[in-house]
C-alpha cells in the first residue's frame, strides 16, 4: 500500500525526491504517466505505477524514452494532465520529438522530468537536460529541496495549461535520490473525460490540428509563450532570497546546489555578509528579479553543478543591464571557483566561498586527517564494482572471454548500458571494449562488420540487454541485417530491465499496472529479420562457449544469441538457492593445485573466499546464491554442488 | 529513550555498508522513527550501479529546524553505523572526527580484489584499534551472525539500529521502531524483526 | 636446468611463433586450451614454474639430457636418431580394414598393442572434416576409426594429458616428432615430483617433413571447394608433388608449391624427421604405396614389433639400400636446414643465463651435422 496517496492534508512525510515529484503530480490530477528506466529517474514512473489503478492513472513503461514523451503527449492532447520521466540521456533519445512538440504546443498540462546525474554516480555520462529547454525554447524549472519538489511539480501542471507548452521541471540525483520531509496538500476528486479535438481553426490551439507547421507561425507562438513564462517567472514563490539587504557577495544557485549553498553559508557563519538567490525557474530567467539582485551588490558568484547554464544566462542579462546595475565581478565556472566536473558539495562550496573572501577554513583537525587517512590508506581494501553473486552476466562474459580467446583473432565486444557495462572491468573479464549509448553496441558492431573490404578481419560480438533490445537495439539489428553485416549479437536476456529494479519491457507477459499482457518473443523478432537466432543458458558454460565460438566462425551475415537466465537479484529469484555450494577442502589443493586459484583470482565471485589461513577457497553461504556455475570453473571438481530439494506440492 | 535531545542541529549520522546489504532500508526505517517524533530529517544515499558489490552510504541529517544538504559535510558526522568493519573506517578519512561515535557489525565481507588475492583485507583487531582510535567511543557487535541466528542475516540490520538505539544518542524507541516497519513488511515479520532490534539494544549496554 | 612457467611460455614460444599446437601444455590447467589448431591462453596465470613450460617441445630442448635419458648416450649427428633396425612393413590379416595411409604399420601396432595389453589406452588423431581431432582411445576396433593420415598440425597431447587425469598408467600415443619430444620431456619429470611414475607404455612416432596450420589450411581450401564436403586429404609419396583433397563429387590436386606456404615457422627449426624419440617410427615408403618403413628404436618397441608380426598383426620386410640411403639423405637434409636457421636466429645454444634456448645439443654435434 503507497503512502503516496494518504489524502491527509498536512501531514508530514519523509520521501525521497521522486516521491515528492510523485506526489506533486497526483495532486495536480495526472492522468497519463510514461517513461523509460533510468537512474535516477526510475522511481517516478515505479511510484506512480503503484497508484495509477487505484487513482484512475493510465502508466506505462515504453519501449524508449521517445514513445514515451509521445505516449505522454497523446494526454495532452486529449486535454489530460500527463507526465513523461527519463534520465537525461533519455531527453536525447525523446529531444527529436520534443523539438516538434514545443513547436506544436500543448492542451492538458504536460510535464518532463528529467533526472541529471551530475558526478554520474549511475550513469556512463554526467550531460545536462537543461540545454534542452533552452535549445527547443520551453520553460525549465528547477526544484530546491523536496517540499519544492512536491509543490513546484503542481505548479508545472498549472503553468504548462497557462502557456500550452511543455514545461520541464529537470531534477538531478541528489534531489530524486535524497529524502526529506514533505507536508502533503490536498488529493483533488477525479473525474475527467478525453477527447481530441480537431474540428477547430486548423491554427486554434485548443481545436485546431496539433504540428509544428506552418513553421514561422507556430515558432512565433512559441516564442510568444517563453515571453509569457518569462513574464509569470518575475514573481513566481519558487525564487527566494535569504540574506541582508547589501551582501558582500551574492550567490545564485538553483536545484540541490540551494542546500550545498545554504549549508555553505551557515557553516563559514556567513548569513550576515553573504546572500543566497535561490532561483526556481532557470529559463527564460526573470529579467527584472534578477536585476533587482544583482543591484545588491558588485560580487556574484553562480553555484551549479556542470556546465555554467545559469552564470551564462545570468551574465547575459547583467551585460544588458550594465549600464543601470554596473560592472559586477563573477565566481563561478569561468574563474574555476566551482569546478565544472563532478557534482558539488557543501565542502566544495565552502572552499569557493572561504576562498573568494579569505576565510580560513579546515574541516577537520590536521592530526586527525592525518591519522585517518593514514589508516584509510593502509587498512581498506577498495571495493572494485563487480557483477552480483550468482550474476548470469558473469557466467557470459565467462564464455564469451573464452570463445573469443580460443579463437584468437583478435575479436571483442561492443556494449550499451546495462549492468554488462560493467563487462570493461575484471568482473566482465575486461572483454568489452566500447560502450556509449542505448543500443549502440549493435549499431557499432554493425558497422564493424562492413569492414571486411578493408582486411578487418577481427570477429566482433555485441551484447545487448532485453530491455535494450526493444529500446534501441531493433534498429541497430534490422540495419545490419538489410546490409549483410557479419557479427553476433548477443542478447543477455535476465527477464526484465536490471539495473534499475526489474521494471516490465515488452518481452515480459506482465505491464507497468501489474496487468497481464502481450510479450513480444525476441527469438521470434530476430528470425523474422532473418537473423541466425541461437538460444542458450548462459549457466551452461561450455555449451555457451561452443556456440559463441560457432557464430563467430560463420560469416554469413547477422547472427543473434540469445542467453537467457533471470537476473539474481529478481524478485522471482532472490534468496531461492538452486544448489547448495560445498567446498571439498581434500580436493582444493589451493596454491599447490596449479590452477593458480582460478575461481578466486579470474571468476570471482563474490560467493567465493580465499581463506589464507587454510590455503583453500571457502563459499560464504550469506553472499552465495547457489547458481551452481563455479563448480563448472573448478578443475579439480572441489567444488561441490548438490540440488536444494524442494517439496513438490 | 524516546525523548533525548539532539546534542547538535543538525545531528549527522552515517550509515555505511557493501551494496546488497539493506543500506538503504535501515537508513529509511530510521530516519521514519525520528519524522515521527517531529524530526526534519534529510537523507542522501547513492544507489544504482554502485550498489553491485560497491561501497555504499547513506546520510542522515536529523533537525528540529529544516532540510539540509543531503551530503554531510567533511569532518562533520556524530556517528557511523557500519554494516561491515572496513566501512566504518573508510568513511572517517572523509566524514570522521574525534568526537565520531562508531557502531560497527563485525561480519566482515571481502572485496573482490580481496577474494583475487590482490588486496588484504584488514583483522578485527586492527580494526578495532583503528575505530578506537579514531572515535570517542566505538562498538562492535555480532550483528550478521546473531541475525543469522535468529533466521536472516539481513536481521542485523535491526540489530544495528537496535544498538544505536541502545546508545542513546537519538530519539528512538521500541514502538516508534513497531510503528514504522508495521506498515513496510509482513506482519508475520514483526515479531521477528521486534525482536532484533530489542537485542541490539541489549547487546551495547552488556 | 631450472623451471619456468607460463609468461616465460608466452615470451620464449608464443610470441617467438614457434607453438605448434602439439597440446601437450594443454589441459593440465584452466588456462590452455586447443581450439581450432592453435593453443590459447585464457587467463594470466602468475605462477612462476609449470607443466606447460616443462613440457614444450619448442623451448629448452636439452637433446643430450634426453638421449642419455631415454637412449643412455648423447645425441649425435646420425640423421634418424639412435635406433635398432630399420624395415618394411605392413598391416597383417589380423588387423581390420580401415581407410590406411600406406601400409596401415601404425593402426597394427596400436591395436595389437591395445589387443594385448601392452598399453591401457590410444592417444589417437582422429578427425571432423578436416580438423584433426584428438582422440582416446580404449577399444581396439576404434583405432581404425582413427586411421587415415593427416598433415595439419594437431594438439593430440591434450587427449594423453586427459588420459593422464582419468588415471590411464600404460598409455600409448601415435605421435609427430614434435609431439614426441613433448612426451620425451613429460616422462623425464622435470617438475621433479617425487610421486612420478611414467604413464605412457608406448611411443608409436610418424615421420613428418613439415605440418600444416590448420586455420591456414582451412583459409586456403575453403576457397576452392567446400571444407565440409572432404572425404580425404593425400599426399601421395614424392616424387608426386601434390596434395590430392577428395570430396563427394571428385578429386582436387593441388601442387605442394601452395601447400608448404601453409607451414607454420615452427617447422622450419624442426631437426627431427623420423620422430627420434619414440618405441617405433613409420613412415611413408617410396614407390611402394601399400608398404610402410618402420624404425625401431627401444627394447619394448622391439618386442611389440616381434610379436605383432608372430600373431599377424604386422608384416616385416627389409628395406633396400636404395631407400635407406634416402630416407637418411632427406632426414639429413631437415636437420641440416633448421640447424642452420636456428644457429642464424639465435635460438640454439644460448649462452646467457638470462636467455632461454629453444634447443640444447653439443656444438661440436651442430657443426658435424651442419658441415
Amino acid at each position: 500500500m503507497s503512502y503516496l496517496k494518504d489524502n491527509i492534508e498536512g501531514a508530514q512525510y519523509l520521501l525521497m525526491g521522486n516521491e515528492a515529484i510523485v506526489r506533486g503530480a497526483l495532486e495536480a490530477g495526472v492522468k497519463v504517466a510514461a517513461g523509460y528506466p533510468g537512474t535516477p529517474s526510475s522511481e517516478i514512473i515505479e511510484s506512480l505505477s503503484k497508484v495509477g489503478k487505484e487513482m484512475d492513472i493510465y502508466v506505462e513503461w515504453s519501449v524508449n524514452e521517445k514513445v514515451a514523451m509521445e505516449v505522454a503527449a497523446a494526454g495532452s492532447f486529449a486535454g489530460l494532465r500527463s507526465l513523461c520521466a527519463m534520465k537525461q540521456n533519455g531527453v536525447n533519445v525523446a529531444s527529436d520529438f520534443l523539438l516538434h512538440l514545443a513547436a506544436s504546443g500543448t492542451r492538458g498540462g504536460m510535464v518532463l522530468i528529467p533526472c541529471d546525474d551530475p558526478g554520474a554516480l549511475s550513469s556512463v555520462n554526467e550531460g545536462e537536460s537543461r540545454y534542452f529547454a533552452k535549445l527547443v525554447e520551453i520553460p525549465l524549472l528547477e526544484p530546491g529541496d523536496f517540499q519544492e519538489a512536491k509543490d513546484m511539480t503542481k505548479w508545472a501542471f498549472e503553468l504548462s495549461e497557462e502557456l500550452r507548452q511543455i514545461v520541464m521541471l529537470r531534477s538531478v540525483t541528489r534531489m530524486s535520490h535524497a529524502s526529506g520531509n514533505v507536508e502533503f496538500g490536498k488529493l483533488p476528486a477525479s473525474h475527467v473525460h478525453a477527447e481530441f479535438k480537431y474540428d477547430g481553426f486548423i491554427l486554434d490551439p485548443m481545436e485546431g490540428i496539433m504540428i509544428s507547421a506552418p513553421v514561422g507561425y507556430r515558432h512565433a507562438q512559441q516564442q510568444e509563450k517563453l515571453k509569457k513564462a518569462r513574464e509569470l517567472f518575475e514573481d513566481c514563490a519558487f525564487n527566494t532570497y535569504n540574506g541582508p539587504d547589501k551582501p558582500e557577495l551574492l550567490i545564485i544557485t538553483s536545484s540541490a546546489c540551494t542546500l550545498y549553498s545554504r549549508e555553505a553559508i551557515s557553516m563559514l557563519g556567513l548569513k550576515d555578509r553573504v546572500g543566497l538567490l535561490k532561483l526556481g525557474t532557470t529559463w527564460p530567467l526573470p529579467p527584472k528579479l534578477l536585476k533587482k539582485y544583482l543591484s545588491m551588490t558588485d560580487r556574484i558568484m553562480i553555484v551549479e553543478e556542470v556546465l555554467p547554464f545559469l552564470e551564462e544566462n545570468v551574465k547575459i542579462l547583467a551585460a544588458e543591464m550594465a549600464p543601470e546595475i554596473g560592472v559586477k565581478t563573477f565566481y563561478g565556472k569561468n574563474d574555476g571557483k566551482i569546478p565544472m566536473v563532478g557534482e558539488l558539495n557543501p565542502d566544495i562550496v565552502v572552499n569557493a566561498l572561504a576562498q573568494t573572501l579569505g576565510i580560513d577554513y579546515k574541516a577537520m583537525p590536521d592530526e586527525y586527517a592525518n591519522k585517518a587517512q593514514g589508516v584509510a590508506m593502509a587498512g581498506t581494501p577498495s571495493r572494485e564494482l563487480t557483477f552480483c553473486p550468482g550474476c548470469p552476466h558473469r557466467a557470459s562474459f565467462w564464455s564469451i572471454h573464452n570463445a573469443l580467446e580460443l579463437d584468437g583473432r583478435k575479436g571483442f565486444v561492443c556494449g550499451d548500458i546495462g549492468c554488462y557495462t560493467m563487462a570493461i572491468l575484471p568482473c566482465g573479464f575486461s572483454s568489452l571494449k566500447t560502450s556509449h549509448s542505448m543500443g549502440s553496441g549493435s549499431g557499432l558492431a554493425g558497422g564493424f562488420g562492413k569492414l571486411g573490404g578493408f582486411g578487418f578481419d577481427q570477429p566482433i560480438l555485441s551484447v545487448c540487454g532485453d530491455s535494450t533490445f526493444f529500446h534501441t537495439g531493433i534498429p541497430a539489428l534490422v540495419n545490419a541485417v538489410h546490409h549483410e553485416s557479419n557479427f553476433t549479437m548477443v542478447i543477455l536476456d535476465n527477464s526484465g530491465t536490471a539495473m534499475t529494479g526489474f521494471q516490465p519491457h515488452p518481452g515480459l507477459k506482465v505491464n507497468a499496472l501489474g496487468d497481464e499482457a502481450p510479450s513480444i518473443d525476441i527469438a521470434e523478432v530476430c528470425r523474422s529479420m532473418g537473423a541466425r537466432v541461437e538460444v542458450r543458458d548462459p549457466f551452461d558454460l561450455e555449451e555457451t562457449r561452443k556456440t559463441i565460438n560457432q557464430l563467430i566462425e560463420d560469416k554469413q551475415g547477422v547472427k543473434v544469441l540469445i542467453l537467457r537466465q533471470i537476473c539474481a537479484l529478481s524478485p522471482e529469484k532472490k534468496a531461492e538457492k538452486k544448489y547448495d555450494m560445498t567446498i571439498d577442502e581434500k580436493i582444493c589443493l589451493g596454491e599447490n593445485c596449479g590452477c593458480n586459484r582460478v575461481c578466486t583470482r579470474i571468476f570471482r565471485c563474490p560467493g567465493l573466499v580465499w581463506d589464507k589461513e587454510k590455503e583453500v577457497t571457502r563459499i560464504d553461504e550469506v553472499i552465495c546464491t547457489g547458481c551452481g556455475v563455479c563448480a563448472d570453473i573448478c578443475p579439480a571438481g572441489a567444488i561441490k554442488k548438490s540440488s536444494v530439494l524442494k517439496e513438490v506440492a | 529513550m524516546g525523548n533525548i535531545q539532539l546534542s547538535k542541529d543538525p545531528y549527522n549520522i552515517i550509515i555505511t555498508g557493501v551494496g546488497g546489504q539493506g543500506n538503504v532500508m535501515a537508513s529509511r526505517i530510521l530516519a521514519n522513527m525520528l519524522v515521527k517524533k517531529g524530526y526534519c530529517v534529510t537523507i542522501g544515499e547513492s544507489f544504482g550501479a554502485s550498489q553491485r558489490g560497491g561501497s555504499v552510504m547513506s546520510h542522515l541529517r536529523v533537525s528540529r529546524i529544516s532540510s539540509w544538504s543531503p551530503q554531510i559535510p567533511k569532518g562533520g558526522a556524530d556517528v557511523v553505523i557500519a554494516l561491515e568493519p572496513v566501512e566504518a573506517i573508510r568513511v572517517l578519512k572523509d566524514y570522521g572526527n574525534p568526537e565520531v561515535k562508531i557502531l560497527s557489525n563485525t561480519r566482515a565481507i571481502s572485496p573482490v580484489g580481496v577474494i583475487a588475492g590482490e588486496q588484504d583485507y584488514p583483522s578485527m583487531e586492527e580494526i578495532r584499534k583503528s575505530a578506537k582510535d579514531l572515535s570517542s567511543s566505538a562498538w562492535f557487535i555480532d550483528a550478521t551472525d546473531e541475525g543469522l541466528r535468529l533466521g536472516n542475516p539481513i536481521l542485523g540490520n535491526i540489530i544495528m539500529l537496535g544498538a544505536l538505539s541502545g546508545v542513546g544518542v537519538l530519539p528512538m524507541d521500541r514502538e516508534g521502531f513497531k510503528g514504522v516497519i508495521s506498515r513496510s513488511i509482513p506482519e508475520d515479520k514483526i515479531d521477528i524483526n521486534l525482536k532484533a532490534y530489542v537485542m541490539g539494544e541489549q547487546m551495547v549496554k552488556v | 636446468m631450472s623451471v619456468f612457467g607460463p609468461n616465460e611460455l608466452l615470451e620464449d614460444v608464443f610470441q617467438k611463433d614457434l607453438c605448434i599446437g602439439c597440446g601437450a601444455c594443454t589441459y593440465l590447467c584452466p588456462y590452455f586450451r586447443s581450439y581450432r589448431g592453435k593453443t590459447a591462453m585464457l587467463f594470466p596465470c602468475t605462477l612462476d614454474q609449470g607443466r606447460c613450460w616443462a613440457y614444450c617441445p619448442k623451448v629448452e630442448v636439452d637433446l643430450d639430457d634426453l638421449s642419455q635419458r631415454f637412449f643412455h648416450r648423447p645425441y649425435d649427428k646420425d640423421p634418424l636418431g639412435f635406433h635398432g633396425s630399420v624395415k618394411i612393413s605392413r598391416a597383417g590379416k589380423q588387423v581390420g580394414t580401415g581407410s590406411f595411409q600406406a601400409g596401415g604399420t601404425v593402426s597394427a601396432l596400436m591395436s595389437f598393442a591395445l589387443n594385448k595389453g601392452y598399453i591401457d589406452a590410444a592417444v589417437l588423431t582422429d578427425k571432423d572434416g578436416i580438423l584433426p581431432v584428438p582422440r582416446l582411445v580404449t577399444d581396439p576396433d576404434d583405432v581404425l576409426k582413427c586411421s587415415s593420415s593427416k598433415y595439419t598440425a594437431s594438439p593430440t597431447l591434450s587427449a594423453l594429458n586427459q588420459a593422464i587425469k582419468e588415471g590411464h598408467s600404460r598409455i600409448g600415443v601415435v605421435a609427430t616428432p614434435c609431439q614426441a619430444l613433448a612426451i620425451a620431456k613429460m616422462r623425464s619429470n622435470p617438475m621433479s615430483d617425487e610421486d612420478f611414475t611414467d604413464p605412457v607404455g608406448l611411443v608409436v612416432g610418424l615421420f613428418c617433413t613439415w605440418a600444416i596450420d590448420f586455420r591456414a589450411f582451412d583459409a586456403f581450401i575453403s576457397k576452392r571447394i567446400d571444407v565440409n564436403k572432404v572425404t580425404k586429404v593425400d599426399i601421395p609419396p614424392p616424387p608426386a608433388e601434390i596434395m590430392e583433397i577428395y570430396t563427394d563429387s571428385g578429386k582436387v590436386e593441388i601442387p605442394l608449391d601452395e601447400i608448404r606456404k601453409l607451414v607454420p615457422n615452427s617447422c622450419s627449426y624442426c631437426i627431427d624427421m623420423s620422430a627420434e624419440f619414440s618405441d617405433i617410427s613409420v613412415g611413408v615408403l617410396e614407390g611402394r604405396p601399400d608398404m610402410n618403413t618402420i624404425i625401431v628404436r627401444t627394447k619394448r618397441g622391439q618386442n611389440i614389433v616381434d610379436e605383432a608380426e608372430k600373431e599377424g598383426f604386422l608384416v616385416l620386410d627389409n628395406l633396400p639400400k636404395e631407400n635407406l640411403e634416402h630416407l637418411m639423405w632427406a632426414a639429413n637434409n631437415k636437420k641440416k636446414r633448421a640447424l642452420i636457421k636456428a644457429k642464424e636466429d639465435g635460438l640454439i645454444n644460448t649462452s646467457q643465463e638470462d636467455k632461454r634456448s629453444y634447443l640444447r645439443v653439443r656444438p661440436e654435434t651442430v657443426e658435424e651435422i651442419i658441415s
